[in-house]
């Protein structure tokens, strides 16, 4: 039997009608998690417009592959996310030839601060966190980027990574304690 | 066990108030630009995503041997992708993983990406669960650990050489950590002279 090889980029064309839909249900997926996957990328990133970047290629990619999406085998937010993984991974390892210096500090950093002193601190204190993230193994991140970055159950974590709740809240109490051996030392 | 470890709880309040939001004008940028049909940028794309696009390969088979035509290929010169689907790769009991090689015929191999065939459809899709992601030389990745074990596919055409020569060898840990892969050739005179039988290079 053939093997089906990966299609090369087809040539930029308008969408036609019948994909309007698809663009209608992914614009309903952005609004419904497009908040999520970005956090969920900046965890990973150092820079705010490279997290926008990313999270624009997991929109973009998931319409031109709306048709292989099938419900029946998960929920849009895994398929999202699984995306968002493969983005991730792409650009890691383009990142590591060409390393970029982020311009932008903690500028999308959500935090009801009382002062600009506080929240000084909680940007110093979540960049060394990210930082200490950074010394990390992919699957380490992967799994506490995936947890905490935005509000999602260890049902739902382990749906993306492919692992029971069980096995997923391991990997992150494992993950975590590698943290915090980074984090003191 | 379900609690949370006392010792990490502190960094788990920490990482829980952690967020992050992308500007307001970010979401209908982005509406705007799947309006427009735009397509992906490519950004952080590899080489092997741009080898893909430029190499295209047909496999046919017919009656057990394969028929190879090789159209458009760039740098590499030689190269083409082959992707094998489905097999267990990662221990997890099921024939759901499949590999995707980029490798010049009989020789070099350039990518090789491990992954779990989430939609179902024999072939590697954006969305599918990426186990292992590897450049040219096999490497262990992550720790290694307990409960390791190796897993064998042998023989197929994993490099777009012709025959069906070609071992896959990949060591992980059931049910879903896959530490590292490799293909081997098996055919006459792809062992070093002077090794002993079971040191196939590892390419």
């Amino acid at each position: 039997m053939p093997r089906q090889m990966l299609d090369p980029r087809p040539a930029e064309r308008p969408l036609e009608t019948s994909e309007k839909s698809a663009e209608g249900i992914c614009r309903g997926w952005y609004e419904a998690y497009g908040g999520p996957l970005y956090s969920y990328l900046r965890f990973h990133l150092s820079s705010p417009d490279m997290a926008e970047d990313l999270t624009a290629e997991v929109f973009l990619r998931a319409l031109k592959a709306f048709s292989r999406f099938d419900p029946a085998l998960g929920s849009p937010r895994a398929w999202l996310f699984r995306i968002a993984q493969n983005v991730l991974r792409d650009h890691q390892r383009q990142a590591r030839r060409r390393p970029m210096v982020p311009l932008a500090g903690m500028r999308d950093l959500e935090y009801e601060a009382p002062s600009p002193e506080e929240r000084l601190l909680w940007e110093e204190e979540v960049a060394s966190l990210l930082a200490a993230m950074g010394e990390l193994s992919p699957g380490d991140r992967e799994v506490i980027g995936l947890c905490y970055s935005c509000e999602i159950s260890m049902t739902d974590a382990g749906e993306i990574l492919g692992l029971s709740a069980a096995a997923t809240r391991t990997r992150l109490w494992r993950a975590l304690g590698r943290l915090r051996k980074v984090l003191v030392r | 066990m379900t609690e949370m470890p006392d010792g990490l709880r502190d960094l788990d309040r920490k990482l829980r108030s952690v967020r992050f939001g992308p500007r307001a004008s970010f979401g209908p940028e982005l509406l705007g630009r799947l309006r427009r049909g735009d397509q992906p940028s490519g950004r952080g794309r590899s080489d092997f995503r741009r080898h893909l696009a430029a190499a295209a390969i047909a496999i046919l088979t017919a009656g057990g041997a394969l028929a190879l035509a090789n159209v458009g290929t760039r740098t590499p010169a030689d190269a083409v992708t082959v992707d094998r689907c489905c097999y267990d790769l990662d221990g997890g009991g099921d024939a759901d993983d499949g590999v995707l090689i980029l490798a010049e015929r009989d020789d070099r191999v350039h990518r090789l990406r491990v992954y779990e065939d989430l939609d179902g459809s024999q072939s590697f899709t954006p969305a599918d669960l990426v186990r292992l992601d590897r450049g040219a030389k096999p490497a262990v990745h992550g720790l290694a650990g307990e409960g390791i074990v190796t897993i064998g596919q042998c023989c197929l055409d994993f490099d777009g050489g012709g025959p069906d020569d070609d071992g896959l060898l990949v060591i992980g840990v059931p049910p879903d950590r896959v530490l590292m892969a490799a293909i081997y050739e098996t055919g006459a005179g792809a062992r070093p002279r002077g090794s002993p039988p079971a040191a196939w290079p590892l390419r």
